[in-house]
């Protein structure tokens, strides 16, 4: 079952700022979704209007299988979100913060410091929200996203201004909510490198278009599939040569040869042919593409 | 509704706690009566004079009002108004309001209800003011008599009604600047034009037509030897009435947003 799913959301800003153009989400029940896109892709345009924070202009959004413009008050009851910088009131307590938004979601009062504890900010006593760091701030953000025990959580890049232990940790934390208790997460990100080892799903956007959508594993068989290797020698055109006369169909680049991904057998084969002809072989290795890779080709398409 | 409501209140209210909009209520509503206070003790002598006097508590209401009533109520509500909004635009947290399982009708009116309790909360403190400023002097110096007469309760308590209801087309108006703009400057500032347009206006026949006059106007109908023309109309009932429009409007243009955060 897809808890939230879009279909053709398209976004305008004006009418010659086209900000996202057909976009169609789904993101499984149970599912760690990674939204990812390079900065000014459509990752927080699009969030913001599964949240209703813009006014949608054209496609549908249904969230738990409702219409959000319908059931809007009883879906976002579900839903803890954090969207770009922190929203807090810099003159009040991590405590006031909570409390706040508490009386709203009607949630016991104990909620508060159980998800003070949960971020690492159950001893920021009487300090105000205004003093804290950006990391703080940014934990007390993902705490307030929390409080509900959502269903639903859509974090729009909550890793900004952590440090690479607050990262790992807000990660583990994120891994056990939907772990133990099965909160589907979608969380954006413009680096892969941050999120691959969090995710289960991946939506990956740019210029306001879905350039792939689909699990980690669809990925990685993408990646697979982009080996290749790299193929240097003394003479390029007897190389050339060679490897035509053996039907191998190759790209040449800086005076390398580039050949699409080949069993090891043959591999072999072929530096034995080039040497028995003559020809120096300096180097022959397999290139493995790694996500981010993938993710840069994405992109650049 | 209700339920949502009230905890909707109940979450903007702790929003003022330690807020300037707070803290200027408190302040304002106790400015004017410490003036009072230190001016009755530098003057001790004649204090037992103006205790002795049949009108005094009128006289203090009235001196009480005079600058409150020009000055620093209106100035006191485009400012108070205007940094209630302001809250959530400078925390960046209009997104986290608008994500919350609230109705945008409940969010509306419960800011609005939160201002409009701000500014109850100014008169009974400025009314408890208008009290130490008559007690204290009287408890400090030796020899001041306690006024005879009977304090007006009712007389107080239907005037602050007529000022409370005067004030609020100029809640509305800034509540709709505020919402519309995310610069503090801009509601500030044209509220404070209009409060300057207002005091101009005093002495046209049509000033009434500008609805930051109200205050001034129900102080000065007491006023001798005042310039300002007295409207030939009900000036309390008109302010209900841009009070309900001008509110509409504000809650129709804050519906219809295209961006909400």
């Amino acid at each position: 079952m897809h808890v939230l799913e879009t279909h053709d959301l398209t976004h305008a800003f004006s009418k010659e700022e086209t900000v996202l153009s057909g976009i169609s989400l789904c993101v499984d029940d149970g599912s760690i979704y990674g939204f990812l896109g390079p900065n000014g892709a459509g990752k927080t345009t699009t969030l913001r209007l599964v949240l209703g924070l813009l006014k949608k202009q054209h496609g549908s959004i249904s969230i738990f299988g409702k219409d959000f413009g319908k059931d809007r008050v009883e879906i976002l009851r579900q839903i803890g979100s954090m969207i770009e910088s922190p929203s807090i009131y810099s003159h009040l307590t991590a405590t006031e913060n909570l409390r706040l938004l508490q009386k709203v979601y009607r949630c016991p009062r104990s909620r508060i410091g159980e998800v003070l504890e949960l971020v690492g900010l159950a001893n920021t006593g009487r300090k105000k929200a205004g003093e804290f760091s950006l990391g703080m701030k940014q934990r007390l953000s993902i705490a307030i996203a929390l409080l509900n025990n959502p269903k639903l959580l859509i974090l729009d890049e909550p890793t900004n201004g952590l440090d690479p232990n607050g990262i790992i940790e807000i990660r583990e934390l994120l891994r056990r909510l939907n772990r133990e208790s099965a909160i589907t997460i979608v969380i954006s990100s413009h680096l892969l490198s941050e999120i691959d080892r969090l995710v289960t799903h991946i939506g990956i956007i740019n210029k306001g278009r879905i350039m792939f959508q689909g699990t980690l594993d669809e990925l990685k068989r993408r990646q697979q599939q982009s080996l290749s290797v790299i193929l240097e020698t003394n003479d390029l055109g007897r190389t050339r040569e060679v490897l035509s006369q053996d039907g191998v169909e190759a790209d040449y680049q800086n005076g390398r040869c580039i050949l699409p991904a080949l069993p090891k057998e043959r591999i072999a084969q072929i530096n034995r042919q080039l040497v028995d002809r003559g020809v120096d072989v300096y180097e022959l290795s397999v290139v493995k593409n790694d996500l981010e890779k993938i993710f840069i080709d994405l992109i650049n398409e | 509704m209700t339920a949502d409501f009230l905890n909707s209140f109940q979450s903007e209210w702790l929003k003022t706690k330690r807020s300037l909009a707070f803290w200027m209520v408190v302040v304002g509503g106790f400015f004017t009566p410490a003036v009072i206070i230190v001016a009755r003790l530098v003057r001790y002598s004649r204090l037992p004079e103006i205790y002795s006097d049949d009108n005094f508590w009128a006289l203090l209401w009235k001196n009480s009002w005079e600058t409150m009533a020009i000055f620093f109520l209106p100035l006191g509500a485009i400012l108070s108004t205007s940094l209630i909004a302001q809250i959530e635009y400078k925390n960046n947290t209009w997104k986290q309001l608008h994500a919350l399982p609230l109705s945008y009708t409940t969010i509306f009116f419960s800011k609005l209800a939160v201002i409009l309790v701000l500014m109850l909360q100014f008169f009974v403190l400025f009314n408890l003011g208008i009290y130490f400023s008559a007690v204290v002097p009287y408890l400090l110096v030796s020899g001041t008599p306690y006024p005879q007469q009977a304090m007006p309760y009712r007389f107080f308590l239907n005037e602050n009604i007529l000022y409370f209801v005067d004030t609020l087309p100029i809640v509305a108006l800034q509540y709709l600047l505020s919402l519309r703009y995310k610069n503090f400057l801009v509601p500030v500032g044209l509220g404070f034009l209009f409060w300057v347009g207002a005091l101009a206006s005093l002495s046209w026949q049509f000033g009434y037509i500008i609805p930051y006059t109200y205050p001034m106007f129900n102080y000065l109908k007491d006023v001798e030897r005042s310039r300002a023309v007295t409207p030939e109309v009900n000036i309390h009932l008109l302010a209900l009435g841009y009070f309900a429009v001008i509110t509409t409007v504000s809650y129709v243009i804050y519906l219809t947003r295209r961006e909400k955060g």
